[in-house]
């Protein structure tokens, strides 16, 4: 249930970094609450803390089932939850202290690294081991996306954290110059796929069959898209460093392996939504079967336009600009949000023996959340292809026609706040989750589940 | 349908997860394979027969963009003047101080000039900026009336040569 705190926590400075945005004096005009401050503690809150928890908790409940085994190691499981909700507090505590090293989602500085390497390989440890003792022969495919994030993860973290510590709070990282940023976003782009997207793949292949108990569409497609997209998707980082000093040939590696990567991640979509064959009259009556087709149909959405903004010519309109945003929050609670929230309305009865508090509430916390993020996304798309446009306007006589960066901010101020409405909707539905949630928890055990 | 929706018997090691093997659908396969059809069509083209590249597209465009006239000097008049004094207050303040003595910028008032003290050489300077230290590249930004003026006002303002 640390996801459900960490999300409420993440989402509420995201809603304040947008008030931030629309409005400055919200800054507070303390060092520890400005937004440069604040925006990382946001970052770092929605990407590890509100998923993070969430596909750890999936991943104990679907592996155990699908491999009939125990977890290797209790001791290691209970060592792995404390240690990470430590990291998230020391996070916390750091960011808006203003210790960081600098590098976007690995902003922590270099003794919290350490924590989270140890602790990441603990988990490490207890999956691996749980898998070696296992009582089935075949690996379902969720297992296998699991393993991705697994070992991907700590490569990534541990390559780009590279640095020598100069004092307990501060370091310089090995690499400089172009080498470091092209690390640093091999990382993050990475950090992304092999944290919001293979693991909760994974988490979509235990999760929506069983609650539509219908048949997974195809086992080919499962083994071939895997495969695409693990091999594409580490490719693709460079994409964030277009028009850079980085040379014109890995540009084009980070652009091509992007528009690459639009099939490998559709075969997810499309086994997803079409496994649902035979069980669409239940969308209706079904909360947790919406929220997983919005969720891929947001999956579905954001990873064609990925590729697209990847594209050379469009980047050079939309970089830098809100469109950024619009898509990084189309798959954070689009994708991501939706995804784990059906999970935890899947497991949160059959963990605690009882009946859902409240199905209509479900329904509600569904149409909260769709809306808002469609108000958020579609204000942000608009404010970001304004942005571009607007830096990009020349007039007859070749002078900029915004000269002014203020002119921009004060044509785009209307969509802030639309985007803050669609933030706060999103916001709301988590708080109507939690409330459910908690009612169902305190309410009287009842077997009427099947296990 | 024989092919079709046949379970492949895997539920009882997949938590009663059935899944069955249906081909992959054509239209998924063409989009993968025109993908990277044209990830490496696109990648020869750039590199080897177009031979594009991130300052060849620069300069292109640059030359493309219509050149704004060179500001010049212009006579000292009390209207240019005049004129120069509210585009130095709504843009130059912030650096060199309301009473032009300097802060973020260099002092403008005394015999010390980093860039040289002529009317020539100060619109210069205002129009390529010396983005290095600071100074922004005012030319595409005020155009080549305002720089003139603003010129003017500084120019006629104390130190000027």
């Amino acid at each position: 249930m640390a996801t459900v705190l960490w999300g409420l926590v993440g989402m509420l400075v995201g809603c304040v970094l947008a008030l931030q945005l629309a409005w400055w004096p919200a800054n507070l005009s303390l060092p520890w609450t400005s937004f440069g401050r604040l925006r990382p503690l946001h970052t770092n809150a929605v990407i590890f803390a509100f998923p993070g928890n969430a596909l750890f908790g999936g991943i104990y409940y679907s592996m155990q089932r699908l491999l009939k085994t125990r977890m290797w190691s209790d001791k290691l499981s209970a060592v792995h939850f404390w240690g990470w909700q430590t990291i998230i507090v020391l996070a916390a505590i750091t960011l808006p202290l203003g210790m960081t090293e600098g590098k976007e989602y690995a902003e922590l500085i270099w003794p919290v690294d350490l924590l989270i390497a140890v602790i990441w390989l603990v988990f490490a440890a207890n999956f691996f081991g749980t898998i070696a003792i296992r009582k089935v022969k075949h690996l379902y495919v969720a297992i296998w996306f699991y393993m991705s994030m697994v070992i991907t993860i700590t490569v990534l973290h541990v390559v780009n954290n590279l640095a020598l510590p100069a004092t307990l709070t501060r370091s310089y990282p090995i690499y400089s110059g172009m080498t470091d940023a092209l690390v640093q976003w091999w990382y993050g782009h990475n950090a992304v796929g092999f944290l919001l997207t293979t693991p909760i793949l994974g988490l979509m292949y235990y999760f929506l069959p069983r609650a539509a108990q219908r048949p997974v569409y195809s086992y080919r497609l499962s083994i071939i898209h895997f495969w695409a997209l693990v091999f594409l998707y580490i490719w693709a980082g460079p994409h964030h460093l277009l028009y850079s000093a980085l040379p014109d040939w890995a540009q084009t590696l980070g652009m091509v392996f992007s528009v690459m990567l639009i099939a490998p991640s559709w075969g997810g979509m499309l086994n997803g939504l079409l496994t649902l064959r035979g069980a669409w009259d239940r969308l209706r009556t079904d909360p947790i079967l919406k929220f997983w087709v919005a969720a891929i149909t947001f999956y579905g959405m954001s990873t064609f336009e990925g590729p697209m903004m990847s594209i050379r010519s469009v980047n050079a309109l939309s970089h830098f600009t809100d469109w950024t945003i619009a898509h990084v929050h189309a798959g954070a609670l689009g994708w991501v949000g939706e995804s784990v929230f059906a999970m935890l309305y899947y497991m949160a009865p059959r963990v605690w023996n009882r009946k859902l508090y409240s199905v209509s509430l479900a329904t509600t916390h569904f149409w909260l959340a769709t809306v808002g993020i469609v108000l958020y996304v579609v204000a942000m798309w608009s404010a970001g292809v304004t942005q571009g446009l607007m830096w990009r306007a020349f007039d007859d006589g070749g002078l900029l026609q915004y000269p002014n960066f203020v002119d921009t901010v004060r044509t785009l101020n209307p969509f802030y706040w639309i985007r803050l409405g669609g933030g706060v909707m999103y916001l709301v539905g988590m708080l109507v989750l939690a409330w459910n949630l908690y009612k169902t928890a305190t309410s009287a055990p009842s077997n009427a589940l099947e296990a | 349908m024989s092919e079709r929706d046949k379970v492949l018997g895997h539920a009882d090691e997949a938590d009663g997860i059935e899944e069955f093997d249906n081909p992959l659908p054509t239209w998924w396969l063409g989009l993968f394979a025109g993908t990277v059809m044209f990830g490496i069509g696109y990648a020869v083209d750039y590199h080897f027969v177009s031979h594009r590249s991130q300052a060849g597209d620069y300069a292109a465009e640059v030359a493309a963009a219509p050149k704004p006239p060179a500001a010049t000097a212009v006579a000292e008049t009390p209207e240019a003047i005049a004129a120069g004094k509210e585009i130095f207050v709504a843009n130059c303040v912030a650096c060199h101080g309301t009473d032009l003595h300097g802060g973020v910028g260099p002092d403008l008032t005394d015999a010390t000039w980093i860039h040289g003290g002529k009317l020539a050489e100060i619109t210069h300077t205002i129009t390529v900026g010396v983005p290095e230290k600071g100074m922004l590249t005012w030319g595409p930004i005020l155009g080549p009336q305002k720089i003139s003026q603003v010129a003017a006002f500084v120019h006629s303002s104390g130190g000027g040569q």
